[in-house]
């Protein structure tokens, strides 16, 4: 057996692959900018206790950690898109929601999972951020945004860096799923490639190494992050 | 909305019990492959503790729905495989393949976390048990291990919810759990945004009888610190 | 994949004083059933509705542009605006014209069962037969296509297994995973020309939309409801096309024979 190596050369797929691969790489870094955007305002709403609000962001945070990631997908995907379109026809974006559509959906889907769990990092490392900072900040007469940017969000960012590690790692690999979609991401791809060639187990394999290779690579970049917050830290 | 109801909960509820089996199963051989791969970790030897730490990245670094693909549908490429009758019968079937690629996606969590309830429980106490004439499977077995387990548990309970929701994946290779009868359901009533929000909403509640079952195994476990820190839950600290 | 990216955020920004081009014609297709719909590494798509597309755009004076998209993702995509029409060997069904429009049929396939050499089904001769022995056999369709509802209708004890693509439902009939398969007859000629298909055969009975609506009143283009204008308009061209033989030419190069449907 030969497991069609020379198909995948042959065919074109190494590019295609390629191509997805990098699609992947977009998805789960724009979906992992909401998932931190939203993320932190979901947190602070949270760490603040902020009435009725506190406990939609709670509704909001079982509901997504509860259902399985492929269902969030289906139903976004499936029954949003007059949603969607709508949105962005309002704001003018016709064109792009209709070229786009898989992608939006994609990266809305993904982020929406990665908001639930980036809220719950963000807000335990809300938690640990030491009381008596904030309120040495406000008695200094510090202003409240002055006192998120400099007192806050440093810290805090310096705690969630590896909760937030995990739910990149989570995210990345829960874009996979969105090939159910259609979008010719790196499963996507790999999925049109095993069906057409017949050959399943390579692209499988490949699209394997793949992901390995952007979740080792990212960890490196994590633990690199998470070394130089350390270090301004101490000094 | 009542038609829609009476049509799709009953099949969404046979879908339950399909999901409920591959949970359970999934969850079942994975925690025994979990610990093995943990001890395998800290046990001292290099070839199985690499063995142990690759495994532990190979199945965390890759997609779940890129192992489950490969398993059933790569694997099935193999002609030794389809020959080998108790290979295929592991093979032929979806519902045998998502509980393979589910166990064995969930060993290498598990396995972290195992490794680390087990990493937590202080040298002094296996020292003091052997020291009292335990050997050292029995001192694993009555002290260690149910230490490490009550380390552990919080985290594997969210690992457990974690199956649950990656089982969904086997709709994909034509098993018919919830998410497989969601799906059916919507090609032939298009009512999508209903049938998902049922499927969601069983998914919730299995997910919600987990927590609250892995909940009362921690308060149960957690009885001798009841008295001294009022609330046994809030004293575990999460392990990740 | 990076312009593409790039020419996102473009539009992002540009958004509001981009018109989308005039005279455009978005046609969703699934591209991944042969000899139908079948799109590249690249994206590009061809096949006999590719051809029908393209034919459609040149007598409408419109520029084609292909979308796409699982096939069961089609009908919600099309009421969202996605693209403006559907052109996927899809089936023309009552359960569908709920949702969207059709044109006038342009063709028509029967459908088949295929199965291995020596099958206990490879000898039926009847319908109700086949069916009724279909029973406790695994049997493959593809997901959300006409196949599907009508084995869940007429075959309710066969074990039915769903497929997102035709390609693995073939992978797993190839492999013994499943009994059976049921599909139409140009996709299963396809596959019985592969290497995979060698030891496979069709149970020599032809399933035709007559036997039951659940197949459908012929293959058509599907339209938004709404879109009564464009309707008029495809069906006009289509007649045409359907008259001059155009479309029975591309049927032949695509499937070796005539599948084209008289114009009502």
């Amino acid at each position: 057996m030969e497991f069609g190596f020379a198909n995948v050369w042959r065919d074109g797929w190494v590019g295609a692959i390629l191509q997805g691969a990098a699609l992947t790489v977009a998805v789960g870094v724009l979906a992992m900018l909401m998932g931190l955007v939203i993320g932190t305002v979901f947190g602070l709403i949270k760490w603040r206790r902020v009435p009725v609000l506190e406990w939609a962001v709670d509704l909001y945070t079982t509901v997504v950690r509860g259902v399985p990631e492929l269902l969030i997908i289906y139903l976004l995907f499936f029954s949003s898109v007059e949603f969607v379109t709508n949105v962005a026809r309002a704001f003018g974006f016709a064109d792009l929601a209709q070229g786009g559509f898989a992608f939006i959906v994609a990266v809305v889907a993904i982020g929406a999972i990665a908001s639930a769990y980036a809220t719950e990092v963000i807000r335990g490392a809300l938690a640990a951020i030491p009381k008596g900072h904030v309120e040495a900040a406000r008695a200094l007469g510090l202003p409240g945004g002055r006192i998120f940017r400099r007192i806050i969000a440093p810290q805090m960012l310096r705690i969630a860096v590896p909760g937030l590690n995990n739910v990149w790692q989570t995210t990345i690999k829960d874009t996979a799923l969105v090939s159910v979609t259609g979008l010719a991401e790196l499963m996507r791809v790999s999925y049109v490639g095993a069906g057409s060639t017949r050959h399943p187990f390579i692209f499988y394999v490949i699209a394997a190494a793949v992901y390995l290779a952007i979740t080792l690579i990212s960890q490196t970049g994590f633990d690199l992050a998470e070394r130089l917050l350390r270090l301004r830290q101490r000094g | 909305m009542w038609d829609l109801i009476q049509q799709s909960v009953p099949r969404l509820m046979s879908g339950l019990i399909v999901t409920v089996v591959l949970t359970g199963l999934s969850a079942l051989a994975g925690f025994h492959l979990g610990l093995g791969l943990a001890l395998m970790r800290l046990s001292g030897s290099r070839v199985a503790a690499g063995f142990a730490k690759a495994y532990s990245t190979l199945f965390r670094g890759t997609p779940l729905l890129v192992q489950l693909f490969l398993f059933y549908y790569g694997l099935g490429e193999f002609a030794f495989i389809r020959d080998t009758p108790a290979l295929w019968w592991l093979f032929s079937e979806g519902s045998r393949c998502a509980v393979l690629a589910l166990a064995l996606n969930t060993a290498a969590y598990t396995s972290e976390i195992l490794r680390g309830g087990l990493m937590s429980v202080p040298a002094g106490v296996t020292e003091a048990a052997q020291a009292c004439g335990m050997s050292k499977w029995l001192a694993f077995r009555r002290i260690v291990f149910p230490l490490a387990l009550r380390q552990a548990l919080p985290a594997y309970g969210n690992e457990l919810i974690l199956i649950a929701k990656g089982s969904s994946l086997a709709s994909t290779i034509t098993v018919l759990e919830i998410t497989g009868h969601a799906k059916r359901l919507m090609s032939q009533t298009y009512a999508i945004f209903e049938v998902f929000a049922i499927a969601g909403a069983i998914y919730l509640l299995f997910n919600l009888v987990l927590t609250g079952a892995v909940r009362l195994l921690e308060w149960r476990l957690m009885r001798h610190t009841r008295p001294l820190t009022g609330a046994g839950i809030a004293a575990a600290p999460a392990a990740a | 994949m990076k312009l593409k990216l790039f020419s996102l955020l473009a539009c992002l920004a540009l958004g509001p004083t981009m018109a989308a081009a005039a005279g455009t014609l978005a046609i969703g297709t699934e591209g991944e059933y042969p000899p139908w719909s079948m799109a590249d590494a690249n994206g590009n798509v061809t096949g006999f509705d590719a051809d029908v597309g393209a034919m459609l755009c040149k007598k409408l004076e419109m520029d084609c542009r292909f979308v796409v998209q699982a096939f069961d993702g089609l009908i919600p995509a099309l009421k969202a605006k996605q693209f403006d029409v559907i052109i996927s060997g899809m089936s023309i069904t009552k359960k569908r014209l709920e949702e969207i429009n059709f044109s006038v049929g342009y063709a028509e396939l029967a459908n088949m069962v295929v199965v291995p050499k020596g099958s206990d089904l490879a000898d039926i001769k009847d319908i109700p037969t086949l069916l009724e022995k279909m029973a406790g056999h695994k049997v493959g369709v593809q997901a959300g296509t006409t196949h599907a509802h009508f084995m869940e209708k007429k075959a309710p004890g066969a074990d039915l297994r769903t497929y997102d693509t035709l390609d693995q439902m073939e992978i797993d009939l190839a492999n013994g995973r499943i009994d059976a398969g049921f599909a139409d007859v140009s996709a299963l000629q396809d596959f019985l020309k592969k290497p995979d298909g060698a030891n496979f055969q069709l149970v020599d009975v032809n399933i035709n939309s007559s036997y039951d609506d659940s197949l459908g009143m012929g293959i058509g283009v599907g339209i938004r409801k709404d879109d009564t204008e464009l309707k008029g308009k495809i069906d006009k061209a289509l007649c045409e096309l359907i008259a001059d033989g155009s479309i029975a030419k591309s049927s032949q190069k695509w499937f070796g024979m005539d599948i084209s449907r008289p114009c009502q």
